[in-house]
């Protein structure tokens, strides 16, 4: 018989092993706690020298991963009770 | 169901020997792994495959159909089925594996001993981030470290 190869999904021996009760993907929970930060609007633009003390303010974590937490809640990765728990892990 | 490997074998002649086969019997007797099915094909020259005849010797459930409709479609049967999510980069098929102008044996593999292993894995929520197997000179390495400690 005549056989046309299917396009089939790569996994390895542990599979697609779910995160945060099967609604994360490995990829995506990379993805969570690997977040691109946004330049800073006061960035000095590129081929200017600036000294140490003149540099930018460093990203802001804290803010970053409550939006990130956030963005997981409204798209419905996280419930509103795991928001809170994970909020008070990254506030001071 | 445990997890399932796909193991493609490359042959001049396609076939298991009974070696193989023997060898299958006796892990899954053990407890093991599971042939699930075994599949022959040959691939010609201008890219197309064929199913092969299944080998002899073999339990009458293992014929190598369950493998084609898994892993391939009739000629003018539309793709609809296929994986949609399959097109991230992590997608393979048999063409990716089997050189032209060859043939193989494309074996499912049921590890069943590694079923409750993953369930655990799962319920500690844990990640896959890599998994591969070590090469043969890092093999030898870890031979002689394991000796070493032996000692």
């Amino acid at each position: 018989m005549l056989l046309v190869p299917r396009e089939l999904r790569r996994s390895g021996m542990t599979g697609n092993v779910p995160y945060y009760g099967g609604r994360f993907t490995p990829a995506q929970a990379y993805a969570a706690s690997h977040p691109t930060h946004r330049p800073p609007a006061s960035a000095t633009p590129a081929g200017v020298a600036t000294s140490r003390g003149a540099m930018p303010e460093p990203t802001r974590p804290v803010a970053d991963a409550l939006a990130a937490l956030q963005h997981l809640q409204e798209t419905g990765v996280i419930t509103p009770q795991e928001y809170d728990e994970l909020r008070t892990r990254v506030t001071p | 169901m445990g997890p399932v490997q796909v193991l493609v074998v490359g042959f001049e002649q396609p076939t298991f020997s009974g070696e193989v086969l023997a060898e299958f019997a006796r892990l899954q007797e053990a407890g093991i792994v599971r042939l699930v099915d075994l599949l022959l094909i040959s691939r010609a020259e201008d890219g197309t495959f064929e199913t092969l005849n299944a080998p002899t010797g073999l339990e009458a459930s293992i014929g190598g159909e369950l493998a084609a409709e898994l892993l391939g479609r009739s000629e003018g049967e539309d793709g609809d089925d296929d994986d949609p999510d399959a097109t991230d980069g992590t997608a393979w098929s048999l063409a990716d594996a089997i050189p032209t102008g060859s043939a193989a044996a494309v074996a499912l593999i049921e590890h069943t001993w590694a079923g409750p292993l993953t369930a655990a894995i799962r319920r500690a929520g844990g990640s896959a981030l890599e998994e591969t197997w070590l090469a043969p000179g890092d093999l030898d390495r870890l031979e002689v470290l394991v000796a070493q400690r032996q000692s």
